[in-house]
């Protein structure tokens, strides 16, 4: 059920359908369905084991031949270029070290899939096993990992001003903890590289064209214009597909070895060991707060499982946390020390929050404990801490006036009444996208046809419904003469990509930007702007929309939950009561908040990327990982906001319920248990029905 | 990924699959649903030379009831002892078991026989058949062979079966008034498979005292266990609630849980108490009739 | 043998084709058949992404091999709509809003398509029961459930053969 004001466009549902139709006939392009002549099915051949020597490397396409450094890209990528981080390469193929179980080490290629698994057998690896590191609390201590390295850690900085309030009447410390996640997508990781002898052109499954063009681009020393990078169908990403990772850019060599087309697409075993997995930190926070209930001041060390090499956010995520720490509160004293640390594991990446679910999960529970505290009223306690007026945090952020919002949200979920019948857990947040630098569009007129291109790549957002609502609505064209192109670096000079829920404010602004430069040169060309002229004319219009300043989306959950009969915690209702501005895109929104939510109850109940002391992966199949099934999920109510302080521009959706689902859900099982939660999973020994004893 | 290459073959009766595992046995696996087995081969744990498909055979899906005992095909399905009213009223802990047994889809394809060979014992159907006493008709060179299900299950994904053998039918006691089973399974947080699951069959005679029992305990050792102890401090007794709690505390400490992804020791240890208590307590409301 | 001929009735067409024993019936479906609306998200046969109906069952095509299906009758995705014609679970997927990414669609319409076979008027719950072997990371499930309860709904209005 969703409430919005909305504009419908006659035809909105057919163009939908039309976009969706493939899907239902079961003639998607996903890059396994890629087929070109004379292609070859490259196999990667992996570490075993956590921590090693690589002594010797025979057969296949290996370290001897194929001297790479993996290039960081993509969101929270570009880490080479900041300072205060101990950097080191990740070798495309490993020839010294092995870091992690499923670090890449020798490649294949054979005539078929079948073919090329069998030669994965012929390569022969000698290693010299090493004691694996695997706890980051030990990883600031243990030697590191890294010879060339002083230590593990990966940076260490600070951020906000340090302070001293010893004279709070209550000061709550506590230890919360976000284990490791692998995203999972349904799709894995895939491509299909060809070099023609003067140009690379890589089909991808991917969430930004233009980040992978600049990653190949940069590991293999290959000129911007010798690359092409365009985007097939992609079956999800969740932050995991932003990245440029070992295997595409072996592939990509593979085929300017061969000359023929060459397809690398991974096994769920390879994904659940080799992709960037997300999550996976600790913060040890202290809140100082008075008797009424109000925070004024918190402090916190963060500690992230960077992984084994800083490519994805390892280095980014420490600063990113710290940075939105009071989240939508007006705390005006925050001090964070933040560090990442290497270990033993996959490379840490973004996973569908990124920083922003491990901020409201921090928050939330100590707004939870300090009521408990107290004896107050959550909610209560949190509209203590929020202002009607617009605050900049001591870590950053100029946060908007919450207290309005969070007011309405009480209202609108009937927060007094679900708390007074059933075992419920709020939560509310400020979700900050990843707006910058900006993004690209691209809008060329022909043949009375609307051709658009972003740099965003919508992976099953449906991008294309709202960039043509927005075209349509600027340039007064008819949705149906509109479109909405896939993403082609030949087509898009420049682009970021799509993730931190960024896709309809900068995507969409530049779209603007674009329809406004078509007008502008009309103006110029033909006077007076008239939409039919338009269609009759030729026009190419590309900009690059600059955007700095974030523009935030306020949120709030309630969970609720009860225990069945055998004692089992069964997850009832998830409530989101978000603004997201200009809803331009109700259906889809939904189902955003929809799947973000599972995500949310997945990350609480049963995800876990864990390892075990050898640093070999527990979970090792996609039911071990825990993604959650149909019968998990709860009922759902989904309210946007109507006054909306945006009414004309949207506001990021996609990380919301990642965000509010986690703290809510985790607040309900509480109740029931009565045992303080401070880790996601909850562990079973916490949740499971307990037959008393005689 | 994609399995090793390996020869196929799919014989028409019982006789020429035996006839070929008396040459190829040691190199060979029977190939029923599959669903446990084309899993390990993808991923290349398992690698035989030779996969005998026994799916051509006609005449091992059944469910029947005879005078003294119920009949299992090996080659039942699971949905089709889902979906067997017989079943459903008169064995309840195989009905218990069977619809949350993986997802409807691998229930499909899935074999009660398949199950009971793999022994592996994180699945559901060891521990319910040593529960039901059951008995396994195996058939080889020599003719048919009947092994009890104490006997059958002998380590981790080891049976009781040559590899000259293949698996005919199951065997379970018929049910007679005053008799009561259940299982239950805890279900893992983290997908399908159980955490800790508890089989009891028990028979209580016209005072309502325990007469004969089984229990079988799933994912809690490196086969299935059968808590002698707690079967035990039931006989002869008149199941209070106390006599219960008794005997499922006997069952725990007969576990032999190992910590994993799926919990700590203690934890399925504590959980194997909860569950048999709970088990327990639903055979003997079955066993009144009271449900 | 390692090499077998096997003879497939795909979508109401019939197929002769040598394969390896070791060959997947969803590389079977995907390369040989050219038919990739049948999709491979996994290794063990847990996410669904492969279902395809054969011999009226609904099954997990990664986990049946080519040479099972001898003699055997696949419906796939593809053989859903007839004479350019979506059939109703296509439809009702449509409708909803149920598809995302699209890369665990065609399992659920094949995994809802066979529940419908069985069901026609099937509660909320077997919905999810049936489709509770089908991963999506998505969607959250909920509008490939109404997508299934609208087209239940549809086709007992409708006097349709699918």
């Amino acid at each position: 059920m969703v409430e919005a004001p909305v504009i419908w466009k006659l035809g909105w549902c057919s163009l939908v359908n039309d976009d969706m139709r493939r899907f239902v006939e079961g003639r998607g392009q996903f890059v396994d369905d890629l087929h070109f002549p004379n292609m070859l099915h490259l196999k990667v051949v992996r570490s075993p084991y956590a921590r090693a020597r690589v002594l010797k490397v025979e057969g296949g396409i290996n370290g001897s031949e194929l001297h790479f450094n993996l290039s960081g890209v993509g969101e929270g990528g570009g880490w080479q270029d900041s300072s205060g981080i101990q950097a080191v390469d990740h070798p495309v193929l490993a020839s010294k070290y092995v870091n992690y179980v499923g670090q890449p080490v020798a490649a294949v290629i054979g005539e078929d899939p079948y073919a090329a698994t069998d030669m994965m057998e012929e390569v022969y690896v000698e290693y010299e096993t090493l004691k694996p590191v695997l706890d980051p609390e030990e990883a600031l201590h243990s030697e590191p990992i890294h010879p060339n390295l002083k230590s593990n850690i990966i940076t260490s900085l600070q951020v906000g001003k340090d302070f001293n309030l010893p004279n709070s009447p209550v000061q709550l410390e506590e230890e919360l903890v976000n284990e490791r996640i692998t995203p999972n997508p349904i799709e894995p990781r895939g491509l299909v590289a060809h070099y023609d002898g003067s140009k690379l052109t890589v089909w991808a499954s991917t969430q930004s064209v233009h980040s992978w063009k600049e990653g190949i681009c940069e590991s293999m020393g290959l000129s911007s214009e010798k690359v092409r990078v365009i985007q097939v169908d992609t079956g999800g990403a969740f932050g995991c597909k932003s990245a440029v990772y070992p295997e595409y850019v072996v592939a990509c060599y593979a085929s300017m070895k061969t000359r023929r087309p060459v397809k690398w697409i991974e096994t769920r075993s390879e994904h659940l060991r080799a992709s960037n997995q997300g999550r996976g930190a600790k913060a040890k926070v202290k809140i100082f707060a008075d008797a009424t209930g109000v925070v004024h001041g918190l402090k916190a060390d963060l500690l992230i499982d960077g992984g084994a090499y800083p490519v994805g956010i390892g280095a980014y995520a420490p600063r990113w946390i710290a940075y939105q720490l009071t989240g939508p509160y007006a705390i005006r004293h925050a001090f964070v020390n933040g560090k990442s640390v290497y270990t033993n594991k996959a490379p840490m990446g973004p996973y569908r929050g990124a920083g922003r679910p491990e901020v409201a999960f921090i928050l939330e529970r100590m707004m939870d404990l300090l009521a408990d505290n107290l004896g107050m009223d959550p909610v209560e306690v949190r509209l203590r801490n929020t202002s009607n007026e617009p605050f900049v945090s001591p870590l950053g952020p100029r946060i908007d006036p919450f207290r309005p919002f969070l007011e309405s949200a009480v209202r609108e979920l009937d927060y007094h009444n679900r708390t007074q019948t059933g075992h419920v857990g709020f939560s509310c947040f400020v979700l900050v996208p990843a707006v910058q630098p900006g993004e690209s569009a691209r809008i060329a007129v022909s043949g009375g046809k609307v051709k658009v291109w972003m740099g965003t790549c919508s992976h099953g957002q449906g991008h294309e419904v709202f960039a043509r609502l927005l075209v349509s609505e600027e340039l007064g064209v008819p949705e149906a003469s509109i479109d909405v192109e896939k993403g082609d670096t030949d087509q898009l000079d420049e682009g970021i990509g799509t993730w931190g829920s960024r896709s309809v404010i900068v995507g969409g602004g530049a779209l603007l930007q674009a329809c406004k430069k078509i007008k502008d040169e009309f103006k110029t060309r033909l006077g007076k702007y008239d939409p039919e002229q338009l269609l009759k004319h030729e026009f190419d219009a590309s900009v690059f929309y600059s955007r700095l300043k974030p523009l935030n989306s306020f949120g709030a959950n309630l969970v609720s939950a009860h225990a069945d009969e055998l004692g089992e915690i069964r997850i009832d209702e998830c409530m989101a009561y978000y603004d997201v501005g200009r809803a331009l895109n109700p259906a889809m929104i939904e189902s955003q908040i929809m799947g973000g939510s599972a995500q949310g109850i997945g990350q609480v109940l049963y995800e876990e990327a864990k390892y075990d002391e050898e640093g070999q992966l527990l979970a090792a199949t996609i039911a071990d990982a825990g993604l959650t099934r149909a019968h998990h999920m709860p009922n759902f109510t989904i309210k946007l906001a109507a006054n909306t302080s945006s009414p004309h521009q949207p506001r990021g959706v996609g990380e919301s319920a990642t965000m509010g689902v986690p703290p809510a859900a985790i607040r309900a099982i509480e109740k029931i248990t009565g045992e303080k939660l401070t880790r996601t999973p909850i562990r079973p020994e916490s949740i499971s029905p307990k037959e008393p004893s005689r | 990924m994609i399995p090793a290459s390996f020869d196929y073959v799919a014989p028409r009766n019982l006789d020429e699959g035996i006839r070929f595992l008396e040459e190829h046995g040691d190199d060979a696996k029977v190939l029923a649903g599959g669903h446990s087995l084309i899993p390990l081969m993808r991923l290349r744990l398992a690698t035989p030379k030779y996969l005998l498909d026994i799916n051509r055979i006609p005449g091992l899906e059944y469910i029947r009831e005879s005078d003294h005992h119920l009949h299992i095909g090996a080659l039942t399905r699971y949905a089709d002892v889902e979906d067997s009213l017989l079943i459903q009223s008169r064995y309840s802990a195989l009905s218990d078991v069977a619809g949350h047994i993986a997802d409807p889809l691998v229930r499909n394809m899935g074999t009660v026989g398949g199950n009971i060979c793999h022994s592996d014992p994180a699945n559901d159907l060891p521990a319910t058949m040593l529960a039901l006493k059951a008995t396994m008709v195996a058939v080889g060179p020599g003719g048919e062979r009947v092994i009890s299900a104490e006997e059958f299950f002998v380590d981790t994904f080891e049976t009781a079966l040559k590899p000259t053998e293949i698996l005919r039918e199951v065997h379970i006691p018929r049910t007679r008034v005053g008799t009561g089973s259940a299982y239950m399974k805890l279900e893992s947080r983290a997908g399908d498979l159980a955490v800790v699951g508890v089989a009891v069959r028990l028979t209580l005679d016209a005072q309502g005292t325990c007469e004969s029992v089984g229990l079988g305990l799933t994912a809690v050792g490196p086969k299935v266990i059968q808590p002698k102890a707690a079967e035990a401090a039931l006989i002869g007794k008149k199941l209070s609630d106390d006599e219960i709690r008794q005997s499922a505390s006997l069952a725990a400490q007969e576990a032999q849980p190992t910590s994993d992804l799926r919990g700590t020791a203690e934890y399925k240890r504590e959980m194997v108490r909860t569950l048999a208590a709970r088990a327990l307590r639903r055979a003997v409301e079955r066993a009144r009739g009271e449900t | 043998m390692s090499r077998h001929h096997i003879s497939v009735t795909v979508n109401e067409n019939k197929h002769e084709a040598d394969v390896d024993s070791r060959m997947l019936l969803v590389h079977f479906i995907r390369e040989t058949l050219g038919l990739t609306g049948a999709h491979i998200g996994c290794d063990t046969s847990d996410c669904g992404a492969c279902t395809v109906i054969l011999d009226g069952k609904a099954v997990k095509s990664c986990t049946v091999l080519a040479v099972q299906a001898d003699g055997k009758a696949l419906l796939t995705v593809e053989g859903l709509a007839k004479d350019g014609r979506l059939h109703p679970v296509q439809e009702g997927f449509l409708e909803k809003h149920s598809i995302q990414c699209g890369f665990c669609t065609p399992g659920m319409l094949m995994a809802s398509y066979w529940l419908l076979q069985r069901k026609p008027n099937p509660t909320e719950e077997e919905i999810r029961e049936v489709i509770s072997g089908n991963l999506c990371r998505c969607t959250g499930y909920v509008k490939i459930v109404e997508a299934v309860q609208y087209t239940a709904q549809k086709m007992s209005g409708m006097d349709i053969q699918s």
